[in-house]
């Protein structure tokens, strides 16, 4: 505001100085005229041109004040992409004529120009924000990826990676893969997809590596894929590696195939029996009745093992897989074992063990499926009777265990023991002490059952104490009741 | 009875097999000695010199493959010629039979019927007196 109020100022003033003048002159010229025609002349030229100054002073101080904002609006307008004229005073309309259809092109090039940026802006934003989509993807996945360029040199890598292979992801943009990765195959496959220059397309290959993370340095299995990134004019400009762990699929690969090995062998044991049996029969190789006797029962006793081998499956891969349901209710945990005890006392019996069971005065219930607890009490005196010379014991203790919320039963004998060099492996599928086999016939699967009723239904516990020759001492532990269940399994995690 | 009976060595840690295959052979003439793991087998072996060896793959303290490979291993017994029962015929690697005498693989369940068989195809081929000649 301060310029145009002092160009009004200096107007006002010019002109007042002009009307001065003016009247000076005019004074001058009428009091003395006999004064010096020179000077007169020079008064008059003096007093002339304030005139002239106060005349059209203010008019060309209007005029320009007129032009700027007409040339300030137009300005503005080609600035603001706007192509509509802008009103011109009369004086200025001719040239505003002139100037105004360049100008209008050059508002259309702005706006176009300006959208353009827009555009371009919102586009970036796009960009950046799937870039970040992208890149946390990459970073949340525990596949190892790797992006390298024409030379080799990493251009990214997430989180797995980095951790993989012992780098920071940051630091290590723009190093070249000799610095980064220590596995010498694993450089030599990325130069080899780089360099077969083979676009999008996907290669496979199984590698093992050391774990540099794990301190005893194991072998970890992996999936390698090599993708050669396209390059426009042709060729490669780039691979991206992908490391997927497979150690654990492997793992369970192997311990499937070694469960239906094995689940085969130990079928196909009772069943050679069975058909050797009857082949026998069949060909009159057996002279008289006893011996058929003998057969018959030799048949029905390796059927029956079949059978139980074949129950005892179904039961573990139906807790496993999470389809058996426990049937909860209040169970009389010393109800439970005197009848399992009443039921092995003839098989006792016949090895003269003696079959006990020892418990308190109190009651000792606990909310469980009666069933299983009854088959797991069943499988641990059966192995006891089983593993116990003639004239030994074998004792079922059940016990409070408030500090767990827990009733404890424990299943001592006074037979073989077992080594402590397979202590950890006997509640594993079909595992069996190698030197027993022969005292007593079993599935190997008694005991892993037994680990899955207690700790997979119930969530119990189950353990062993033992020393070869001194005879073994099984425990496990039931929670009272579904909600202890739930709280132990809360503290234990 | 002037030529003796062939010896037949049955190892199996499965009794009813042992039995079963005993048995057959003993039916068909043979004279037949048996043990439940491979320790056993050995020390029977070097005391009975058996003529053929019919043994189980799967055994306490030692496979029948390694029982099989110390017969070999053996001056006295490295010409006995062995037939394995096995549960895992798959299993067992051919670099494995070949420093073994095993000369047949037969799978489990089997045949007593071909295990006596074959046991008269391996003794026949090697020249022994099989049951029927003896009775002859």
């Amino acid at each position: 505001m301060a310029a145009p109020r002092l160009t009004v100022i200096s107007g006002m003033c010019a002109a007042l100085a002009g009307a001065a003048g003016s009247a000076v002159g005019w004074s001058v010229w009428r009091a003395a005229p006999v004064v010096d025609p020179i000077i007169n002349a020079s008064i008059a030229t003096v007093a002339g041109s304030l005139a002239v100054v106060a005349i059209w002073g203010p008019i060309a101080i209007i005029a320009q004040k007129q032009f700027r904002t007409f040339f300030a609006r137009l300005a503005q307008n080609a600035n603001e992409g706007r192509s509509e004229a802008s009103p011109a005073p009369i004086w200025l309309r001719p040239l505003a004529r002139a100037v105004q259809a360049p100008i209008a092109i050059w508002s259309d090039r702005t706006a176009a120009l300006r959208s353009s940026v827009r555009e371009t802006q919102i586009q970036h934003r796009v960009a950046e924000a799937e870039r970040l989509h992208v890149e946390t993807i990459l970073h949340s996945l525990r596949d190892a990826v790797i992006v390298t360029n024409a030379f080799d040199e990493l251009t990214m890598a997430n989180t797995a990676a980095a951790r993989l292979l012992g780098f920071d992801s940051h630091k290590a943009i723009d190093c070249s893969i000799d610095d980064l990765i220590a596995d010498q195959e694993l450089r030599q496959m990325i130069r080899n997809s780089r360099s077969s220059g083979i676009a999008n397309k996907q290669r496979h290959v199984e590698h093992a590596m050391i774990d540099d993370t794990d301190e005893q340095g194991s072998s970890r299995a992996f999936d390698i894929a090599l993708v050669c990134l396209p390059e426009p004019s042709g060729g490669c400009a780039g691979v991206v590696t992908i490391l997927r762990d497979i150690t654990r699929d492997k793992e369970i690969s192997q311990m499937k195939s070694d469960f239906v090995s094995q689940a085969s062998h130990e079928l196909r044991t009772p069943l050679s029996s069975i058909n050797a049996y009857v082949e026998m029969l069949i060909d009159g190789e057996t002279q008289d009745e006893q011996s058929r006797q003998e057969f018959y029962q030799i048949i029905k006793s390796e059927a029956d093992r079949v059978s139980r081998m074949v129950d005892n499956m179904l039961n573990i891969s139906r807790i496993e897989a999470g389809i058996q349901t426990a049937e909860y209710s209040d169970v009389d945990m010393v109800e439970v074992a005197e009848h399992v005890i009443e039921t092995m006392t003839p098989q006792a019996k016949l090895k003269d063990i003696s079959l006990t069971c020892r418990h308190g005065p109190l009651v000792y219930t606990a909310e469980a499926d009666r069933d299983m607890i009854h088959q797991v009490i069943m499988n641990l005196v059966s192995n006891g009777i089983k593993y116990t010379p003639e004239s030994g014991r074998v004792i079922v203790t059940i016990e409070n265990d408030d500090a767990s919320r827990s009733i404890l039963i424990t299943v001592a004998d006074t037979g073989l023991g077992i080594p402590p060099e397979v202590k950890s492996r006997v509640f594993e599928k079909f595992f069996r002490v190698e030197n027993y086999k022969r005292v007593a016939k079993g599935t190997g699967l008694g005991l892993n059952l037994v680990k899955h009723i207690v700790e997979t239904v119930h969530k119990g516990s189950v353990g062993l104490d033992s020393e070869v020759g001194m005879g073994s001492k099984f425990f496990f532990t039931i929670p009272y009741t579904k909600d202890d269940a739930a709280m132990l399994r809360k503290v234990a995690a | 009875m002037s030529t003796p009976l062939a010896k037949i060595l049955v190892v199996d840690d499965e009794a009813h097999i042992v039995h079963v295959v005993a048995l057959k052979l003993r039916n068909a003439g043979y004279e037949v000695v048996t043990a439940g793991d491979g320790e056993e087998a050995l020390e029977l072996a070097l005391n009975e010199h058996p003529d053929l060896v019919i043994t189980d793959l799967q055994m306490p303290y030692m496979t029948g493959v390694q029982f099989c490979e110390k017969l070999k291993q053996h001056k006295d017994l490295a010409h006995v010629p062995a037939i394995m029962l096995t549960a895992r015929g798959y299993a067992i690697a051919e670099e494995d039979l070949a420093r073994t005498n095993i000369r047949v693989v037969l799978s489990k369940p089997f045949s007593p019927r071909e295990v006596l068989e074959r046991t008269k195809e391996m003794l026949s081929e090697r020249n022994l007196p099989d049951s029927e000649q003896t009775a002859a």
